[in-house]
């Protein structure tokens, strides 16, 4: 119960409904995502992004070749694409987990920390403002 | 009012209730298990958003299933939060109806995160490979994700600072450890 004596809507929530809530809510989540996935692949349409407006000429095919380590391992099939050379896929699971203890690719996280930062002590300064602004305003009154 | 002036401590952006805190009993005073996941969720996603845009810093394995699995986070995210979305989007027909802002900010935080994540996935050279799945390529897919990811790092500190009140609230509450208080 909450402090107005009301059941908890945590408590509401659960139950053996729960689930079939949370399965509702996910499929209406996944339609919204594909609507927007579709918007970008119209997007890309409407750009001439689309593999038979490429620069070699309708249905132009390009090469897949996959590298591991530098070699080739596989030249799977080729697809249809406006790249002027051939696909190159490398298999080679670079986790990266040396290079984020390298303090050289610090800057590349400083960089994003330092402008997410600034961004939301702006909003917050701002919206500090407008609140102090306002409750002065309706204080005059 | 918007949302948020109305708020009190019991009441998280989800909409969801809270129980009145527990006196203090040595240990973390009682928030509501959904608001501490809300919390400490949204919390990951930031720090997983971070270091997935920190290209340079994490290298390419790293950023690419990062960045899947911060898709299906989103996922998580959005439902969760779902009622939200119901509710302020059946609102938003009022002249002034609360949330406008964040509304039109989480939304447009969708979208680019959407194109991002997909774009991303549709330019993978390591993690969908290394599963026998060869996406497509193409410089327009390269150049979306570059110019969404862009913006989604500045909308997301927006989505994060225009519930900085919820935020400061809720983690005081979770991280402050208050004293056993002893009889007498």
């Amino acid at each position: 119960m909450d402090r107005q004596g009301r059941a908890q809507a945590a408590d509401l929530a659960a139950g053996p409904a729960a689930g079939v809530r949370f399965l509702r809510h996910l499929g209406a989540v996944l339609l919204v995502v594909a609507a927007v996935v579709l918007l970008a692949l119209a997007w890309n349409h409407l750009a001439g992004g689309a593999p038979a407006a490429g620069p070699h000429g309708p249905g132009a095919r390009v090469p897949v070749v996959v590298l591991r380590g530098g070699r080739v391992v596989a030249r799977p099939r080729t697809r249809l694409g406006r790249v002027n050379g051939p696909v190159i896929i490398d298999l080679r699971m670079d986790l990266g987990l040396t290079s984020m203890f390298d303090p050289v690719n610090l800057p590349s996280l400083r960089h994003a920390v330092v402008i997410e930062a600034g961004v939301g002590a702006a909003v917050v300064i701002i919206d500090s403002v407008r609140r102090r602004w306002r409750r002065a305003r309706r204080a005059g009154c | 009012m918007r949302h948020d002036e109305r708020m009190d401590d019991a009441v998280d952006p989800a909409g969801m209730i809270s129980p009145p805190a527990a006196p203090a009993a040595g240990r973390r005073r009682r928030i509501a298990a959904r608001t501490r996941l809300d919390f400490w969720f949204d919390a990951v996603l930031l720090l997983g958003f971070t270091l997935a845009y920190s290209y340079g810093f994490t290298g390419i394995g790293i950023h690419e299933w990062l960045g899947i699995a911060l898709g299906a986070a989103l996922l998580l995210h959005l439902t969760l939060h779902w009622d939200w979305v119901i509710r302020t989007t059946r609102k938003l027909v009022s002249p002034r109806g609360p949330d406008k802002l964040i509304y039109l900010v989480n939304l447009a935080l969708l979208v680019a995160m959407t194109f991002c994540v997909a774009s991303g996935i549709l330019i993978s050279r390591v993690a969908l490979p290394s599963l026998g799945i060869y996406p497509l390529t193409g410089p327009f897919w390269t150049e979306f994700h570059f110019k969404t990811a862009d913006v989604t790092l500045f909308l997301v500190p927006v989505h994060v600072a225009l519930r900085w009140r919820w935020i400061v609230r809720v983690g005081r509450r979770l991280l402050t450890w208050r004293p056993v208080r002893r009889p007498g």
